[in-house]
């Protein structure tokens, strides 16, 4: 955490220089911005303008609202990659506030914050993880003696763009489970209620996986504007396919095996965990493809024999009973399925062709007997003979 | 021609003797218009189904079984391929190899389940178990018959001579035939009825994750389907799974059903009973299968065969006397 | 020109022989090795051009034999006793051809005795199997006195003339059956066959049509044996076999109309499709014009105009069988995803057949006494 803690506030200098310092030669630098832009789905070219962002000389400021929450998001990006790179990262931005990681605390924390967000005004990111209480007027959770509606809605509105990390900043996550005591609210709701204009994108998980948060902001640095969005907010690049569409056990879905019970020898084989209660066929997320930690194959969780619960989606996490089968979604016909119809109204080629040249002898042969037989005139000479 | 006519009558009497004696009479013949009453069949709920073939699978091991569907003397399991292959069997249709598949219709984009608008919906196909089936009324050697207890419309292999007249008369084009083969079988859903003994029922339903298709008494499922048609779509219902009186229950919530149990009346009932989101008719069903018994009308002509056979003769034998004796006297 | 002078090996006989050979080898390749590896049939066409042109057409073809048999034997109409042994040896041949097509086609022909012991009478099936095994029998003891003649067996040809009229009507019982329940096996599928075709009538339709194409066969035989032997054709024979199909054909037109206006209306036969248009081609050449020709004087009493419809009836009559059979079902079928064109092997297997048919009948002609010349 030393260089970490060194260079937070410092002043901005030449980013590769601290690079350099840090021992990240330039190759390596660039090597990690294609890497990044690969994952965005850019075209490799981006990587170098990635870096050029990255590099810039003034690194954008973020500050980070923790409200009601694990701590699991932290604990996600802490864990995101290579030591070196986890630096890398946090070099790229100039990380303002955030509860966990600040080094001073109290009245001095709370302070820079505010000199920070009058410094930054509508230039800052706001990165929210948590949900809000709203219940008697979000009393449920406090900091610095003010609420954190209340410090929401102060931070939120001076904002340039906020990234509501996790489930319970995104939809509401586990706080939010019936009965919902606190009211926990997610981020882009209070900014509908209170008419809050500032873009919001949600990085739904629990935890989410901290590439999605990373490639979001590096996007967002490297072209200033957020990317492409679904309905709810969350990047198409991350959350654009339900995991039953990636998942490794999809073959045993498409055939038919399926684990009955945990430990059973379907389990044991890897059979899919439709049955199990997996909620893959109707959660958006890239999970079975991004996978985490960075430690291979199998790091996620129906990698590890337990069903997807749904954290990214709304209204399946912390919604639906953990063993109830999914709702399956997206599926998309008829790539698997024969369609009822595979014909087309009329009549198929071969028997066509069949009717056709039947009608053709047909034809040939009834003109020919009539000319042949009314063709001649009078009567032909056996009639004579009578 | 030197015969009189006390040979004549004779003659003729012993030659249609033999037809006669066939005994074409309704008793005999008729077909079975009530359900039976130990009558077992398969509810198959369209908005259930997601389409993942676990039915299709199982259904082929387990009627790779001896006395299942798909047995054949000398292969153990007909949905194994022998190594090397060169195929993956993933069945297209119905065939001598599938006797239940899953198919899809959808239109425009596809995107919305059970609707016919931008949607999809499945079909599981296979027998639909007649009450009056047609492909055994057509049957010559009685090939296919419908067990007289749970009404399971099956084959007895050592009958067929192969004539394919089921796979004609059938209305909704179940039975398959083994043209690969030199010594060829019908193939057709069986309900696993080989598994009844063992306690077990049809594997489809056995299988399905979502209850889907489930098993049961079939006017347990006739009171199951009607019932789904009365719940509120949006509302949550505990579907069974398996079997229609299975302590498994699936929550889920209700969707949009078409006001229509297929099968209730569909060429006069059948044991296997259809619910979707979509009209039947949008699933490949024949909209000119009519609500009627299919054997009705064949046997309105073969009712008529002894009075033929009767009035043939008595107005041949008639006839044959007049002109012959007009003959006669028109030479003498 | 005597029938001895008959030459067997002429070019034609060899192109038939040839003809059946390839038949005969495609038969066999059948039998070993199936219906999958020798025909084009599958699971949405379990019937085709065996079934329909060998068996509807070979059937209908041979219903000479019941109809003029009926005619000599219980109307005594003794006029048309000359032709009555070419009709009978026709509709020998063509029942047993069709018997032949039917063992073929069958998926297990060792098994064809079944029906005869294992009954189920509901099936048309059954009915048809019964009538043609009984009704080829019948053919059979209706043509003997052609080989016991042959044989100089007087005594035994005595006593099949003598119980000929039993015979005859028992032919004329069985025929009466089994034509009309050749239609009747379609009347199971109305949701596949095209309402242009389907009807409560098809037993009837296929009876009259039956018979319309007897007339017309048995005059198109005597005329074409009288053109090879160069003698006069029986021309009171003729007219009078013109004037029956006249009153057939008319009442044929009759009930193929009721049933068009009654069931699926005029329209659907003039909407331009295929189908539409086969079902108008069989009306205008099998019914239509062979009705209007016969009801000008000068055609139907001319051997030349009675010619020409023989052809138009024999055409349209194997075309309503082949409609039945295959057109009626496309549209049903082919909306299903499959689609059917017969193999060559399937093609030569019927090829065969009419060959055998017609050299079959030469030599009858030359060995035996079937056009009952005089010796």
């Amino acid at each position: 955490m030393k260089g970490f803690i060194e260079d937070f506030g410092a002043e901005a200098g030449d980013a590769l220089d601290r690079f350099a310092r840090n021992g990240v030669s330039r190759r390596d630098f660039l090597k990690f911005c294609t890497g990044v832009a690969l994952f965005l789905g850019l075209p490799g070219e981006m990587g170098a303008r990635i870096a050029e962002a990255a590099a810039a000389a003034k690194r954008p400021p973020v500050l980070w609202l923790s409200a009601q929450e694990c701590t699991g998001c932290t604990e996600t990006l802490l864990r995101a990659s290579h030591p070196t790179l986890e630096k890398l990262i946090l070099e790229l931005i100039s990380l303002e506030y955030h509860e966990t990681l600040l080094v001073g605390s109290g009245k001095q924390a709370e302070e820079w914050r505010e000199k920070s967000m009058k410094e930054n005004r509508g230039k800052y990111i706001l990165v929210v993880d948590g949900s809000i209480p709203v219940k008697e007027n979000g009393i449920y959770c406090k900091i610095g003696g003010k609420t954190a509606l209340a410090l929401l809605e102060e931070m939120g509105t001076q904002a340039a763009a906020v990234i509501a990390i996790g489930s319970c900043a995104s939809w509401g996550g586990v706080p939010s489970a019936d009965p919902n005591p606190t009211g926990a609210t997610p981020v882009h709701e209070i900014f509908k209620s209170k008419g809050i204009k500032v873009p919001v994108v949600n990085i739904p998980g629990c935890p989410p996986n901290p590439y999605n948060f990373l490639s979001t902001v590096l996007y967002y640095l490297t072209f200033k504007k957020l990317p492409e969005l679904d309905d709810q907010a969350r990047p198409k690049f991350a959350y654009g396919r339900i995991i039953h569409d990636n998942c490794e056990r999809r073959p045993h879905f498409d055939a038919g095996r399926f684990a009955l019970q945990f430990g059973d020898d379907g389990h044991r084989k890897g059979y899919c965990l439709y049955k199990l209660g997996c909620k893959g066929p109707e959660t958006h997320a890239n999970c079975p493809i991004q996978l985490f930690n960075d430690v291979g194959s199998g790091a996620w969780p129906v990698g590890t024999g337990h069903p997807c619960f749904g954290c990214t989606e709304k209204g399946v996490g912390f919604t639906k009973p953990l063993h109830s089968p999914a709702v399956v979604k997206d599926l998309t016909p008829p790539s698997l399925f024969t369609e009822v119809y595979p014909g087309k109204e009329g009549v198929s080629p071969g028997v066509k062709s069949l009717a056709t040249g039947v009608a053709g002898v047909a034809i040939g042969a009834a003109g020919a007997a009539l000319i042949s037989g009314l063709g001649k005139k009078g009567d032909d000479k056996e009639d004579k003979g009578e | 021609m030197g015969m009189n006519r006390r040979d004549f009558l004779r003659t003729a009497a012993a030659g249609s003797g033999a037809l006669l004696a066939s005994g074409v009479s309704p008793a005999f013949a008729s077909m079975p218009k009530e359900l039976p009453t130990g009558a077992v069949g398969i509810l198959y709920d369209a908005t259930l189904c997601i389409g993942c073939k676990s039915c299709m699978v199982n259904c082929k091991k387990y009627n790779s079984e001896p006395g299942g569907a798909l047995y054949l003397q000398g292969r153990t399991a007909s949905y194994e391929v022998k190594p090397g292959a060169p195929f993956w069997d993933s069945a297209e249709d119905l065939s001598s190899r599938t006797v239940n598949v899953i198919k899809v219709n959808k239109s425009g984009t596809g995107l919305n389940k059970d609707s016919t608008d931008n949607g999809f919906s499945f079909i599981k196909q296979h027998c639909l178990h007649c009450i009056t089936p047609a492909c055994a009324s057509v049957c010559p050697v009685g090939a296919l018959k419908k067990n007289p207890v749970n009404g399971v419309v099956h084959y007895i292999e050592n009958r067929c001579i192969g004539c394919r007249y089921c796979m004609m008369a059938c209305p909704f084009n179940i039975p398959k035939y083994e043209y690969e083969s030199a010594t060829p079988q019908v193939r057709k859903c069986q309900l696993c009825y080989h598994r009844y003994d063992e306690g077990k029922y049809s594997a489809c339903c056995e299988f399905c994750p979502t209850g889907a298709s489930i098993f049961g008494k079939v006017l347990d499922l006739r009171k199951e389907a009607s019932r789904r048609l009365t719940l509120k779509p949006g509302d949550e219902y505990d579907f069974p799974v398996q079997t229609v009186d299975s302590k498994q229950k699936s929550r889920r919530k209700v969707s949009k059903y078409i006001e229509h149990v297929y099968g209730l009346k569909e060429a006069g009932g059948t044991q296997y009973l259809l619910l979707a989101g979509v009209p039947f008719e949008w699933l490949g069903f024949n909209r000119n299968i009519k609500d009627q018994f299919l054997p009705d009308l064949t046997w309105a002509y073969i009712a008529k065969i002894p009075a033929v056979i009767a009035g043939v003769i008595l107005a041949g034998t008639a006839t044959w006397a007049v002109t012959r004796k007009r003959n006669k006297d028109k030479e003498g | 020109m005597n029938q001895k002078d008959i030459k067997l090996f002429t070019p034609t006989t060899v192109v038939l022989l040839i003809v059946m050979a390839v038949g005969g080898l495609a038969a066999f390749y059948r039998l070993f090795f199936g219906l999958g590896a020798s025909t084009h049939l599958n699971n949405a066409w379990p019937w085709g051009l065996w079934i329909s042109f060998d068996v509807l057409g070979g059937v209908a073809l041979a219903a000479g034999g019941f109809v003029i048999g009926g005619a000599v034997y219980i109307l005594n109409w003794k006029k048309y006793e000359p032709i009555v042994r070419p009709a009978i040896l026709n509709a020998f041949f063509g029942y047993a051809l069709a018997a032949t097509s039917i063992t073929l086609d069958i998926g297990v022909p060792w098994r064809i005795w079944h029906p005869v012991i294992m009954w189920q009478v509901n099936s048309i099936m059954f009915i048809v199997a019964i009538h043609v095994v009984l009704y080829t029998t019948t053919l059979a003891t209706e043509s003997s006195p052609l080989i016991l003649e042959r044989l100089n067996m007087k005594k035994a040809v005595n006593f099949v003339e003598k119980i000929m009229p039993a015979i005859a009507l028992f032919g004329v019982l069985l025929s009466l059956l089994h034509q009309s329940s050749l239609g009747a096996v379609f009347l199971i599928a109305p949701e596949k066959v095209s309402p242009l075709w389907y009807s409560s009538t098809l037993p009837y339709l296929f009876l009259v049509s039956a018979v319309l194409l007897a007339l017309s066969m048995v005059s198109f035989e005597t005329i074409l044996s009288a053109r090879v032997f160069r003698h006069k054709p029986p021309l009171d024979i003729l007219r009078g076999l013109a004037r029956g199909s006249l009153v057939v054909s008319g009442l044929y037109l009759l009930l193929k109309l009721k049933d068009l206006v009654t069931g699926p209306g005029v329209g659907l036969a003039f909407n331009g499709s295929l189908v539409s248009n086969m079902y108008l081609l069989e009306m205008i050449v099998g019914i239509i014009l062979p009705f209007c020709l016969l009801l000008l004087k000068n055609v139907r009493t001319g051997v030349n105009g009675i010619f020409a419809v023989n052809m138009l009836v024999i055409i349209g009559t194997v075309l309503n069988r082949m409609n039945v059979g295959i057109v009626s079902m496309a549209e049903h079928n082919s909306r299903m995803g499959y689609d059917y064109f017969p193999s060559w092997m399937e093609f030569s297997v019927t090829m065969a057949m009419i060959a055998f048919a017609i050299l079959g009948f030469k030599i009858s002609v030359k060995y035996l006494n079937v056009l009952k010349l005089e010796h």
